[in-house]
């Protein structure tokens, strides 16, 4: 029994030894394996009596069932371990920054441009576009401002040379559409215009969006209910609008829109010059002598023309106060857009 | 146009709130620009009167006075020498306060005793007049605070007048439309010529006007004797309300009357004008001439004059001459009314740069039914506040036409409005605004216009004015009834805002400029005078000289952005415009518009990411975004050697569609940059998008996904630097049908060049075999190994 003693302490110590996966498969062979203690220990068996057998044999028996309980709880305990292990080394710290993909950004002016030309798209206008260096003819006369019109003052023009300006307002493609093809007409025309101003509130190029409707029996109030829902769109169900008489040579009757000031919300402050309102665009019903200059009957068809600043409008929706950041094209600036 | 609210109520009755009124006439078209409130900015002034003055002999001109201020008499030490017993005078007794001055307090100088202060006007702020002490006017109750006198307290409505409507650029064509919004009439001043006249005007003045249809009313009136003085405390008051300066009493009766009917007028001294006579011509060459401004202008022919016997004395509506202006010496007034062409005055106030208040009017038309009638208005005040005697009677030239009766129907006003307003509402309306219904019918009416309104031409003119008065509020909101119009397709916006799309999702930021240049930009890029970028329209009137041309290339402006944003320290940035770009064509009024592409890379993707290290933008970044655009639209651009002479040649290329050129990518030189005084390397890039657009493909069909398994083989060749990357790839995919892409997957340089290309094998109808492809691998060997320059890399 002694000798079963001995052994006992033997593999005790073999197991004590283990510390690593690759130690336990080496004592696993050592003890168990092909050439190992136990095979040998067997070997022994073969050479004792029956009696012997019996007893020595149960005694090995035990012993290896011993050893093998105890490599496997051995094993399981150092994969726990290593799982451990691994599970340390591929922590992450999730607070550290992730990688934001890099887009860039539309200048808020193309972005208002697209806003208001989806919004009178889905009411049935086409985009049309025409020169920005256009003939005086086109600018001026045929919109019913001969040279000698106190409305020319209104607009401080860039010329270049006889009978060619840099196109003051898009008001001029409206002329080009209306020669080019008989009525109906349903087009809005984006683009830039310039006007010899410079200062805080004016800069030399800025951009305007036209539109044209022509149809029999088109009316003041079918311009009331266009430009309503472009407002309601652009600005808001909620934002109370007018309408308010003012003067433009190839419209009559003209309307100035006014919005509720959105910066005060009528209450009167600096912005809306403590009015209440904001101006928003110009509008009225075409000038029958617009009609006649191109060809249409005024008493055959009628129809309305607007027109609006897409600074102003970008100005009011994002709350910049001064013109010239829109082209200064400072990143800090088109990168909240 | 300032209305000071004083003035308003002299024709019409006010009897709602200012603010209120305000809205009512930015309502009606007359938009208020500012309300401006005036309140005196002095208290505890009285009214007083002068009992009695004395001389004080110890002190230089100084008197003592006494004055009574109502409830007791004080004494008062004054300097002033326009002070006379009886008259009524401002007085701030001991605890007033002036505008910009201490506490008033009593004083003793040398024993006399002076209880407050008589002001003068400066002193109170009323305005820079301080010549004497401010005589108040007879009506002013002694001992009253001064401050509660009627007309010290004002509104002044600043209304901005649309060009249409001179009509309203007097107090009382406001008032004729204030009255309308208030259901009364304006109430048209009344006055009277002096009985006591003297003369005939004609043993004095003769008057011609040589062309009618510049001048078709003039006349002129006389006074003579008048005092040279300023005028009185209430005309001063209003026109300085209105914005104007009060001169003497005869050249602010002229600025009065007219800010109160709209008529311009212009006073002569009659004893300057040679010959006595007035002639209105036009000038028949050209000739220099003083305005009364001391300013010599050149005058043309054609212009319209005033002439004496000798020359001119004025410009017709603009401005008078230094030879006939009033002086302090003149005795005899001979004062002009006129209608003047509004054509003729604008042509030449614009020619000239000289804009009065006068012009102004003119240019609009004015009331030619009103010339007399204001001449004599002016006649009578100038004798009410300048003395004299008036000379009788007027030399009038009449050539007004009677204006014709426009017809309009009910039923079209109606249908243009989209209302249904009762036809008694319409003709009322056009009524209150003093439009005459000349005939009414069951249909329509005939309405004669007044000559005030030059705007009222046609039956559209008076839609507006039922428009405006009826209150475009009340106006319904309805959407067209006309069926929908056929789209119209815009291939070049669809496009261009794809590749604006593409770019975002790419990283670039949108920035839009001027599309103005300066020449020197131009010669910033080493541009050649042959070259087409240098032939630019010019603009006559620039802004700047940095703004004197129209761009004909990008670059520039996007580079001045790079410096912008380098200069704020942002170093890294991958910017575009898309924008025009103008040429002269030859023989063509009108310039080709074309459309340009610009991308500018400078820096790197990002500075830093914790986990990665980031190397600068190179030629590969451009070219790589350029050749997605082609891609995005099924275009293939070509990329060849460039000479574009602001480019890196080793760094850059130019980019071909179809053998055409439509642009270059690459380094900008160096030269260039430092002109902009940029130091680190920009990327650039111009394409033209025009034939890009024309070519573009936007409608495409799908490709099936291929059902068998592709195959993909590598091969490594050393390849000389003589041998374009891409010839070798144009030849692997000659090889075979199969071969459906060659990709460069690597590429080092150590003695020879050597290149590993990525080739993958394709077939639709079945999987492939490994023979097929093996057969196709010897070949590609054998072929490539051939060029001379390529040998195979084991």
């Amino acid at each position: 029994m002694n000798e079963i003693e001995e052994l006992r302490l033997k593999i005790d110590g073999k197991l004590v030894s283990i510390n690593s996966l690759e130690s336990l498969t080496s004592v696993k062979a050592e003890l168990l394996g092909r050439k190992g203690l136990f095979a040998n220990l067997i070997d022994r068996i073969k050479l004792l009596s029956k009696e012997e057998k019996k007893i020595y044999g149960q005694s090995i028996n035990a012993l290896k069932v011993y050893t093998e309980n105890r490599l496997n709880e051995i094993k399981i305990g150092l994969e726990q371990k290593q799982k451990e292990m691994a599970d340390k080394a591929s922590w992450i710290d999730i607070t550290l920054p992730g990688k934001a993909p890099l887009v860039g950004k539309i200048h808020p002016i193309t972005k208002v441009i697209s806003e208001i030309i989806e919004i009178f798209v889905s009411l049935g206008f086409s985009v049309v576009e025409g020169p920005e260096i256009e003939l005086d003819y086109y600018n001026f006369e045929a919109l019913n401002i001969p040279s000698d019109h106190p409305a020319r003052d209104l607009q401080d023009t860039f010329y270049i040379k006889e009978g060619v300006v840099l196109r003051t307002h898009t008001s001029p493609v409206e002329i080009r559409v209306m020669e080019s093809q008989l009525p109906p007409v349903r087009i809005i025309s984006p683009g830039a215009v310039y006007r010899c101003d410079n200062d805080i509130s004016h800069t030399p190029m800025f951009h305007q969006v036209e539109g044209l409707m022509v149809d029999k029996g088109i009316r003041f109030s079918d311009l009331k209910g266009i430009l309503t829902i472009f407002i309601h769109e652009m600005f808001g169900e909620d934002i109370a609008l007018r309408f308010r008489p003012s003067y433009f040579p190839f419209t009559e009757p003209s309307a100035e829109v006014d919005i509720c000031c959105v910066i005060c919300g009528g209450k009167g402050c600096r912005v809306c010059k403590d009015t209440g309102w904001l101006e928003i665009l110009g509008s009225g019903m075409t000038n029958p002598q617009v009609f006649r200059n191109v060809g249409y009957d005024p008493e055959e068809v009628t129809g309305f023309a607007f027109g609006l600043g897409v600074e102003r409008i970008a100005m009011l929706k994002y709350g910049i106060d001064d013109i010239r950041q829109f082209y200064y094209n400072d990143l800090r600036f088109i990168s909240q857009f | 146009m300032k209305v000071p609210l004083e003035w308003l109520r002299e024709f019409v009755v006010i009897d709602i709130e200012p603010y209120e009124l305000a809205d009512k006439l930015t309502m009606r078209g007359l938009e208020i620009e500012s309300i401006e409130k005036i309140s005196p900015q002095f208290k505890g002034v009285v009214v007083g009167r002068i009992k009695q003055i004395e001389r004080v002999t110890e002190l230089d001109n100084i008197s003592l006075c006494i004055i009574d201020t109502g409830n007791k008499d004080v004494s008062v030490l004054c300097g002033a020498k326009n002070i006379k017993k009886g008259d009524k005078v401002p007085i701030a007794l001991p605890g007033a306060e002036l505008p910009g001055m201490p506490v008033i307090e009593e004083k003793t100088i040398k024993g006399y005793n002076s209880v407050g202060m008589l002001c003068s006007e400066r002193e109170l702020g009323l305005s820079d007049d301080h010549s004497g002490i401010f005589i108040l006017p007879d009506d002013f109750t002694v001992g009253k605070e001064l401050r509660e006198e009627p007309g010290l307290d004002d509104i002044v409505l600043d209304i901005n007048v649309t060009p249409n409507r001179g009509d309203c650029l007097s107090i009382f064509g406001i008032a004729r439309e204030v009255a309308s919004i208030l259901n009364q009439k304006a109430k048209i001043p009344i006055f009277e010529l002096p009985k006591d006249r003297k003369g005939k005007i004609e043993d004095f003045i003769s008057l011609k006007v040589f062309d009618l249809e510049a001048c078709p009313r003039y006349v002129l009136r006389m006074i003579e004797n008048v005092d040279i003085v300023p005028s009185p405390y209430w005309m001063r008051r209003r026109i300085q309300r209105c914005g104007m300066r009060p001169i003497n009493s005869i050249v602010d009766v002229t600025n009065y009357v007219m800010l109160e009917l709209g008529q311009p007028l212009h006073a002569f001294d009659y004893e300057r004008l040679k010959q006595r006579r007035i002639e209105v011509k036009l000038a028949e060459r050209p000739i220099t001439f003083c305005t009364l401004d001391g300013e010599d202008r050149a005058l043309e022919k054609g212009d319209l004059l005033i002439c004496d016997g000798e020359g001119p004395v004025a410009i017709a509506g603009i401005m008078g001459g230094e030879n006939s202006e009033i002086t302090n010496a003149t005795r005899i007034i001979a004062l002009e009314s006129a209608y003047f062409n509004p054509l003729f005055i604008r042509r030449t106030a614009r020619r000239l740069g000289l804009k009065s208040e006068a012009s102004l009017r003119f240019e609009k038309g004015i009331d030619l039914e009103n010339v007399d009638f204001s001449a004599q208005r002016a006649i009578a005040l100038m004798h009410e506040i300048a003395g004299g005697v008036v000379i009788d009677g007027s030399l009038e030239i009449n050539d007004a036409k009677k204006r014709e009766g426009i017809f309009v129907s009910f039923g079209k006003i109606n249908e243009v409005l989209g209302t249904n307003i009762d036809h008694s509402t319409i003709l009322n309306a056009l009524r209150s605004i003093d439009l005459h219904i000349v005939r009414e019918e069951e249909k329509g009416f005939v309405v004669s216009v007044p000559w005030f309104r030059h705007d009222i031409n046609e039956y559209m003119d008076i839609v507006e004015e039922v428009a405006r008065i009826y209150g475009y509020d009340n106006i319904p909101v309805t959407t067209p009834r006309s069926p929908v119009v056929q789209f119209r397709k815009n291939k070049k916006n669809k496009i261009v805002s794809k590749v604006k799309e593409f770019l975002v999702s790419s990283g670039f930021f949108e920035v839009i400029n001027f599309a103005f240049l300066s020449v020197k930009d131009i010669e910033n890029f080493f541009i050649s005078d042959g070259d087409e970028r240098f032939s630019y329209v010019q603009i006559l009137n620039p802004i700047s000289k940095e703004y004197g041309i129209m761009r004909t290339f990008m670059a520039p402006n996007v580079i001045k952005n790079i410096a912008y944003n380098i200069n704020r320290g942002i170093k890294n940035a991958k910017l575009f415009e898309i924008g025009k770009v103008f040429h002269p064509i030859k023989n063509e009024k009108l310039p080709r518009e074309d459309i340009h592409l610009f991308l500018a890379l400078t820096g790197k993707e990002r500075d830093y990411y914790w986990k990665e290290q980031y190397k600068n933008f190179d030629f590969f970044d451009i070219k790589g975004v350029v050749e997605g655009i082609g891609e995005r639209f099924g275009l293939n651009f070509v990329f060849q050697k460039t000479k574009e002479p602001f480019l890196e040649e080793k760094y850059s290329s130019d980019v071909f569609l179809e053998d055409v050129k439509i642009g270059w990518i690459g380094e900008i030189k160096k030269d260039v940059l430092t002109l902009y005084e940029i130091e680190q390397k920009v990327y650039g890039g111009e394409v033209n998008l025009m034939p890009f657009i024309e070519k573009a493909i936007l409608d495409f069909k799908y490709r099936s996904i291929p059902r068998y398994p592709q195959v993909v083989r590598d091969f490594s060749f050393f390849v000389d630097e003589s041998i374009p990357a891409s010839t070798v790839i144009d030849k692997i995919k000659e090889m075979s049908p199969l071969i459906i892409s060659v990709d460069i997957f690597d590429m080092f340089r150590k003695e020879k060049r050597s290149i590993s290309f990525r080739v993958v094998f394709q077939s639709f109808e079945e999987t492939l075999r490994d023979e097929t492809v093996n057969e196709i691998q010897e070949k590609i060997i054998k072929e490539i190994t051939k060029i001379d320059g390529i040998s195979l890399r084991v």
